[in-house]
């Protein structure tokens, strides 16, 4: 009996196998096709996708720093102009104070 | 009296105009001549030398500002009120430094030009509080209630500023931790570089601040004087 389910064992695996390995390769090429397909589809499709990431393109570290450089100085120079500006303004309503005391006989 | 003090005051003050600039020059070649070109980031790493410093500058500004207003609030002396307004603006230019230099870095750095790091999002949130400040006492002559409430918000704002320092260590987040007990440190020159940096910085923020608050004395001044006369 045991010799028997042996032998059925056996002829069936013989029998399975050639039809599984026959279907594997098959199975590829369509699988392939498919994709090759679709590819081609969604590249026709209506959708732009950026690049992104430090390796996506080359950015430029001379002219971030000079940049960077530039932006303190300006910053700078414009606060400076500011505080001149409100000094003038300053001086000139000064003046106009003194002009009213002495319009108004005050000493 | 009063003029001699204002002699001596003008001799300091100039004192330390003309080292801060020495300073910047010495600190200018030894950023590009003397400190090496960082392995990984190349030039861009450069930025650091001004960027950290600026954020130094504006930690003295914003804290400056918030000592102003509270003992503004204790002894309503006009004298503090202006170098509360003095230090927010000199705070808020260097916040801004640290904004716009920043993402310049970070573009290089990380590929991207802001990210919600720690850091980052606490120091733009020390730029709206001091922002809200600023805008408050921008609003024509601020009256006494809303010199009170400005004063009230540059303290809100100060609590941020030790957020901003530790958040690094704190919280996970992308910052670099170079000068810190965790980061790998600096090299000797690149170290110099940046001593030479925070002590100009310092200079350039104490000048900054002093002449702020000068001009706000006078305008102040001008603006009760005008007050008086109007009332005569």
């Amino acid at each position: 009996m045991r010799d028997l389910i042996a032998r059925f064992v056996f002829g069936f695996t013989m029998l399975i196998a050639p039809l599984t390995l026959a279907q594997e390769p098959s199975a590829e090429p369509d699988l392939a096709a498919a994709e090759v397909y679709k590819d081609a589809a969604e590249e026709r499709a209506a959708k732009f996708v950026g690049v992104s990431g430090p390796e996506a393109e080359s950015v430029p570290g001379g002219a971030l720093m000079l940049g960077d450089y530039a932006i303190v100085w300006v910053l700078l120079f414009l606060f400076l102009m500011r505080m001149r500006g409100l000094q003038r303004h300053t001086a000139e309503e000064l003046e106009r104070l003194s002009a009213e005391i002495r319009a108004s006989g005050g000493s | 009296m009063s003029g001699a003090r204002q002699s001596g005051s003008s001799t300091v003050w100039s004192l330390i105009l003309f080292a801060t600039l020495a300073l910047f020059a010495v600190t200018l070649y030894t950023i590009f001549v003397v400190a090496p070109v960082e392995q990984k980031m190349g030039i861009v790493q450069k930025i650091f030398y001004f960027h950290v410093p600026s954020a130094y500058a504006m930690y003295i500004g914003f804290a400056v500002s918030a000592v102003g207003s509270a003992v503004y609030l204790l002894r309503r002396d006009p004298k503090w009120d202006a170098l509360a307004v003095a230090g927010a603006e000199v705070g808020m230019l260097f916040c801004l430094i640290v904004l716009l230099t920043g993402p310049l870095w970070a573009r290089k750095a990380w590929g991207v030009w802001w990210t919600w790091d720690p850091r980052l999002t606490t120091t733009l949130l020390a730029g709206m509080i001091f922002a809200a400040y600023l805008s408050l006492r921008s609003m024509g002559n601020a009256g006494e209630v809303e010199k009170r409430f400005a004063a009230g918000l540059a303290l809100f704002g100060l609590v941020d500023l030790p957020l901003i320092h530790y958040s690094v260590q704190r919280w996970r987040g992308v910052h670099p931790t170079v000068i810190t007990g965790k980061g790998g440190g600096l090299e000797s020159e690149m170290y110099w570089a940046l001593g030479l940096s925070f002590i100009a910085f310092t200079g350039l923020a104490v000048l900054l601040i002093w002449a702020r608050a000068s001009a706000e004395r006078q305008r102040e001044e001008t603006a009760r004087l005008r007050f008086e006369l109007m009332h005569r």
